[in-house]
């Protein structure tokens, strides 16, 4: 009993890519379906997210660092993103522009 | 030696260049400064004949200029006997002619680029004579197309001129074509372009060519035909005197259209291989030396009929050059080299003088050229009546005028060798003085015709001197043995495979004194002799009735069609106009519809058009929505890596 | 060194004019100025320093860049390349010269400029395929932008356009072509010379080079304008600034031919007798057909164009007939008609600028009011039409002789009839109605070069074609050698019997 207890407690591989797969499809749900933008760029971080909790599970698992290594880097482009992304959102917010998602098709054939 | 040579040939390019670059707004300047280079040249050719008297002849300087592969150019000087001559000619009457330009041309305000202009001249002629290889004179040739091209069109405001500096330019230019060719071909056959080098190789192996040798000496031709202007080129020589005067008188009469038969002269080891044709076209039995005498002999009959109905004084002067072109030319054909240069030499001094003279008369009566106009000029212009006269006789070929020499040994030739050219010899003998008699009677002699020619007075000294210089000349030249001053040259040269005529049988046997020289054509040729003589007297007589106080002219009213015809120029002119030029323009036409309606209209439009009609279907799918870019995006990789994983 | 920093100097220009606040107008044509001045004249040091005689490359100059790849930084200069650079530089700086036609975006014209300038020059320089490539897109690029911005006439968005479309096309296929040569024999360098070395070691299989071979070829042939792939060079040209036109179609079109002398003869010899037959036919179709046109065009720089492109078919003719004094006089003419477009289009600047438009119906007796500029167009059309003197003569009466003896007997004849006839034809038209004749209206107000430093970039050019006219033996000595390596495999394939090729000499 207590054995059965533990190999389901004994983390492994999958487990840490069944939370990553479902937080990226939570993410990309709230992509394709969220009108505010502020929400959508939210999600956008949690599919970053995701990607990053798969590749420090790997390198985990794999005994080496280039998971680590990539995920510093993902870390400080997001960082990078959001300062450009939410500028983007703040000063469309203070032209009085809409920020729902929908009205921004403006590149419409 | 060398240093005499190069000072020769890159003198007047410096005065060319100094006058372009430092004199350019003091006309004056640059005049004496081309004047006197043109002198010492002339000095210096004098120096080079006195150096050669003892030393043996031909000398050869070469410089390698370009060498690549096996195709290997020289600048390279070559002194001989021919050359010599040659030279002598062209910076003799040059700087004459550079004198009497600063005479004629004083006025003018662009007087620094004519300088400039003849200077060139004067380096791409120097060039062509001292050549020692085919391509150099190609280089040079084409610098005298250059040089006659900028002072045809020195008044280039003039619509005709800047259309007569274009055709000359342009009709020398087909010649060339045919005679780059024939160098290549030359190359190709012999390895080499040097002419000691050629006429070594021809006289060891005259079969060095083997079936190429009548083409190459046609191709060689072609830049003679065009150059010495000889039928079917021959257009331009007439329009050419749209130029300045002094320019007719050096360019396109005494030297550069010589240039041709020098070429001839040079290269005749080559014209004189006997006929050889390729395969499938060796039913043409001709060799180079028939086309050659056929092509003289009609180009002189055909422009001295022409002459005799011009009324501008420098077009009949240029048709008249046209046919003593044409009589060298004839002379080459049958295989008389030395004739020919004699004539070139005798008639570069009295058709300059000719033309000069026609400068001086129209000079004083303001730049009228039209015969009918002139007039009663024996009082007013004594000089230029005096040497005109003189150039006129020695052009008809009166004894004991140089023209008489010259021409009768063609005159000879032609009447020994083939009866058909020495007819046609003889009887445009008998236009020339036609002509020429016309010429002088209607404006010489008589009744003044207009005001103008009633006003007339004799030009400066700068003006008559040239003109005194050049009669001298013109009278004494058939006396001072250039005929057996050439013979070394070419008796020098074993030239196996021809049948080359010299005036004497050997150089022994040269008249030594004056009145040998006079007799000997009577002696040596009575036949000849007489009868040019005969027809020179029927020609005079003829034009003395028709012309002599003539109000108008008889002929043209008298044969009204005729006469319409050589005045138009036997339509060649118009001729060229519809099928040649017309060609080319409607082959340009083609060419530009295609590029500009077929590549650049259909195809091009065609792809536009696929193109453009694909981007209208595809850009359905820009929404302007993210959110539909995210879907087809996942839906995208959905399907990729499906496909991935069940590969 | 020399040669990096000769390449170097516009690009550094063109970040110090980058730098610059855009109000300083004068200090950037200043910066410009300067800069190609001193890249041209350190040009005259390669050919003064260069050795004949020798082997292979000289002026080497080496970075590594990423040698895992074989991909270095390398340039150096040989017989082939030596003239090209240094009239890639002297073109350069006479285009930089002729500038002061621009009145509006300074910095950015001459940011630009400057960019070209150094790619041009870097391209000729280069041994390496990738920066030989590179180098050249650097300079591309920017002609495109000039041509939108300060182009002439109505037409310019859309002559950029089908320029940029056609040249990426080609310049696309000339990376494919590279990149192929770069993985095929397994030979793993850029490195143009190592690459001739190991291809001429293990030849590259047949079935390969049937298809780089005509990737890399028609590649070249678009970017230099082989007929029927030339739609843009004359809309281009017409609409270009000149500066553009003249860098562009002087210096960087042989781009194009140079990376078929460099690329394709040493590489593939085996498959490359046929091409060269076809070859000899489209150059000889490029020159003939081009001449024809540009006897009907109107505008001068329509005309231009096109004989700039029946200019090319004498040189592509002179490349096909794969023989040393073909290929010799095709590399000089490459020289000479550099510095001869390169007149032709700022004289054709000038005038458009002093008179608005280029046609050649409505402009006449130029000379009276320009008569120095008049001397300068006559001098350079004159070269244009094979006068002896001007480079381009020397050029086209090797190229003549080259195809003779290669047994191309008519298209011989036809390549001195377009040389000597239809190119006399277009260019005396050009000076009939330009210069000659009365003075039309529309000119009158059209002044001379004021100055020394106006008249500066068409004195020097002139110098230029002048000197290598009558001095060829300056270029041709250092060019055969090379030459003669570049042929050696073809020649040795082609003609195995034959004891009289021309290697012999």
């Amino acid at each position: 009993m207590i054995a059965t207890i533990e190999t389901y407690l004994t983390i492994g591989l999958g487990h840490y890519l069944t939370v990553s797969v479902i937080l990226f499809c939570l993410g990309l749900l709230g992509i394709m379906t969220r009108r505010n933008i502020l929400v959508v760029y939210m999600s956008l971080e949690l599919m970053l997210n995701a990607a990053n909790l798969a590749l420090i599970a790997f390198s985990r698992f794999n005994q080496n660092l280039d998971g680590q290594i990539m995920v510093m880097m993902v870390v400080t482009v997001a960082a990078a993103e959001v300062a450009v992304g939410l500028a983007l959102i703040v000063s469309l917010a203070r032209h009085k522009l809409p920020i729902w998602i929908d009205n921004l098709n403006k590149l419409k054939y | 030696m060398t240093i005499i040579l190069f000072g020769i040939l890159f003198l007047p390019i410096f005065s060319a260049l100094s006058i372009t670059f430092f004199s350019q707004k003091h006309p004056s300047i640059s005049a004496g400064i081309s004047i006197a280079i043109s002198c010492i040249t002339f000095l210096l050719t004098c120096v080079l004949c006195a150096m050669t008297q003892s030393q043996t002849l031909p000398i050869e300087i070469v410089y390698t200029w370009l060498s690549v592969g096996n195709l290997s150019v020289d600048l390279g000087f070559l002194v001989d006997r021919l050359s010599l001559i040659m030279l002598f000619v062209v910076t003799g009457v040059g700087s004459l002619i550079h004198i009497y330009s600063k005479g004629y041309m004083g006025k003018d305000p662009s007087l620094s680029r004519y300088f400039a202009s003849l200077s060139i001249f004067m380096f791409s002629m120097i060039g062509i004579v001292l050549a020692n290889n085919f391509l150099m004179i190609f280089i040079f040739w084409e610098m005298v197309g250059l040089s006659s091209y900028l002072l045809i069109g020195f008044w280039m405001t003039k619509g005709s001129a800047a259309d007569a500096a274009k055709k000359a330019f342009l009709c020398n230019r087909i010649g060339d074509t045919g005679f780059l060719l024939g160098i290549i071909l030359v190359w190709s056959c012999l390895g080499t372009l040097r002419f000691g080098e050629i006429s070594n190789l021809l006289s060891t192996n005259p079969a060095a060519f083997s079936s190429l040798a009548t083409i190459t000496g046609l191709l060689l031709l072609c830049g003679v035909i065009g150059k010495s202007a000889q039928f079917p080129l021959h257009v331009w020589l007439p329009d050419a005197m749209e130029g300045p005067t002094p320019v007719s008188a050096l360019i396109h009469a005494a030297t550069m259209v010589a240039a041709g038969v020098y070429l001839l002269a040079r290269g005749f080891d080559i014209f004189a291989l006997s006929a050889a044709w390729p395969q499938g076209l060796d039913w043409l039995k001709f060799s180079t030396l028939d086309v050659i005498a056929t092509i003289g002999a009609f180009t002189a009959l055909m422009a001295a009929l022409i002459a005799v109905q011009q009324n501008d004084i420098k077009r009949i002067l240029a048709y008249s050059t046209l046919s003593q072109l044409g009589y060298m030319v004839m002379a080459i054909g049958l295989s008389y080299p030395i004739a020919a240069m004699y004539h070139l030499t005798t008639h570069a001094f009295f058709k300059a003088l000719l033309f000069l003279g026609a400068g001086s008369v129209i000079v004083a009566l303001h730049h009228e050229q039209n015969i009918w106009k002139m007039g009663g000029l024996q009082k007013r212009m004594p000089i230029t009546f005096w040497t005109f006269l003189i150039a006129t006789l020695a052009l008809c070929g009166i004894p004991p005028l140089s023209g008489f020499f010259s021409k009768d040994y063609i005159v000879a030739e032609a009447l020994h060798k083939n009866a058909y050219l020495g007819t046609i010899a003889l009887v445009t003998a008998f236009l020339t003085t036609f002509y020429m008699g016309r010429l002088f009677f209607v404006s010489f002699i008589g009744r003044t015709r207009s005001k103008v020619s009633d006003h007339a007075k004799e030009n400066s000294t700068i003006i008559t001197m040239p003109l005194i210089l050049l009669a001298i000349a013109s009278v004494f030249a058939g006396f001072i043995g250039i005929d057996s001053y050439l013979m070394p040259h070419y008796s020098s040269q074993s030239l196996a495979n021809t049948n080359m005529v010299f005036p004497y049988p050997s150089i022994d046997q040269a008249p030594d004194n004056w009145f040998k020289m006079l007799i000997y054509p009577f002696k040596h040729a009575p036949m000849a002799a007489i009868l040019s003589i005969c027809a020179v007297i029927a020609g005079g007589f003829l034009s003395f009735i028709f012309y002599f106080n003539a109000k108008n002219d008889i002929l043209s009213s008298k044969f009204k069609t005729v006469s319409l015809w050589l005045k138009n120029r036997l339509y060649f002119d118009e001729l060229y106009q519809n099928s040649a030029v017309w060609l080319q323009d409607k082959l340009a036409l083609i060419c530009d519809f295609i590029d500009r309606w077929i590549i650049g209209g259909i195809i091009i439009g065609i792809i536009y058009r696929i193109v453009d009609l694909i981007g209208r279907f595809c850009r359905f799918s820009q929404t302007g929505n993210i959110q539909t870019y995210t879907a087809i995006f996942v839906l995208g990789i959905i399907v990729l890596s499906y496909w991935v994983i069940n590969w | 060194m020399l040669l990096t920093s000769i390449l170097l100097l516009p690009l550094l220009g063109a970040l110090i004019v980058l730098a610059l606040p855009a109000s300083l107008r004068v200090l950037h044509r200043t910066i410009a100025i300067t800069v190609t001045g001193i890249a041209a004249i350190l040009s005259l040091f390669l050919l003064l320093g260069y050795q004949g005689g020798i082997q292979g490359y000289q002026f080497i100059h080496e970075i590594p860049w990423v040698p895992s790849i074989g991909l270095n930084y390398r340039v150096g200069v040989d017989g082939i390349n030596l003239g090209l650079v240094i009239m890639a530089a002297w073109v350069s700086f006479a285009a930089v010269l002729v500038s002061y036609e621009i009145r509006q975006k300074e910095k950015l014209y001459y940011f630009l400029l400057l960019l070209m300038c150094g790619g041009v020059i870097g391209t000729f320089a280069s041994l390496d395929m990738i920066f030989f490539y590179a180098m050249h897109e650097l300079a591309l690029i920017p002609t495109f932008i000039m041509i939108g911005i300060w182009g002439r006439g109505e037409k310019k968005v859309y002559s950029a356009f089908q320029m940029a479309i056609y040249l990426s096309i080609g310049a696309m296929m000339v990376l494919a072509g590279i990149i192929c040569l770069y993985a095929a024999g397994g030979a793993q360098t850029f490195d143009m010379e190592k690459l001739a070395g190991i291809y001429s070691q293990n030849p590259m299989p047949i079935s390969l080079q049937k298809w780089i071979l005509p990737l890399l070829l028609f590649g070249f042939g678009i970017l230099v304008g082989l007929v029927p792939f030339h739609s843009w060079a004359p809309a281009a040209y017409t609409s270009a600034p000149s500066a553009a036109a003249m860098i562009h179609a002087g210096v960087l079109k042989k781009f194009g031919l140079y990376g078929i002398v460099r690329l394709i003869l040493p590489i593939m010899p085996q498959t490359l007798q046929p091409w060269m037959e076809i070859l000899v036919i489209m150059a000889l179709i490029n020159a003939i057909y081009c001449g024809l046109i540009a006897i009907r065009q109107k505008c001068f720089a329509q005309m231009i164009s096109y004989s700039s492109l029946s200019h090319v078919g004498f040189i592509f003719l002179g490349i096909a007939v794969l023989n040393s004094i073909g290929l010799t006089g095709a590399i000089f003419l490459m020289i000479a008609h550099g510095f001869l477009a390169a007149l032709l289009f700022a004289l054709n600047g000038r005038i458009y600028q002093q008179i608005g438009n280029t046609s050649m119906d409505s402009i006449s007796g130029l000379m009276q009011k320009m008569p120095f500029i008049g001397m300068i167009l006559s001098a350079t059309l004159m070269a244009g039409c094979g006068l002896p003197f001007f480079g381009n003569f020397v050029g086209e009466f090797m190229i003549f002789f080259g195809t003779w003896q290669s047994h191309y007997s008519w298209p011989t004849a036809l390549a001195v009839f377009t040389g000597l006839i239809i190119s006399a034809v277009y260019m005396l038209r050009a000076i009939r109605r330009i210069l000659h004749g009365n003075l039309s209206s529309i000119a009158s107000t059209a002044i001379d070069a004021e100055n020394t430093w106006r008249k500066l970039p068409f004195i020097l050019l002139m110098i230029a074609l002048i000197s290598i006219g009558t001095y060829p033996i300056i270029l041709t000595n250092k060019i055969k050698d090379p030459v003669n390596n570049t042929l050696e495999p073809v020649i040795s394939l082609t003609m195995p019997d034959t004891t009289n090729s021309d290697s012999s000499k």
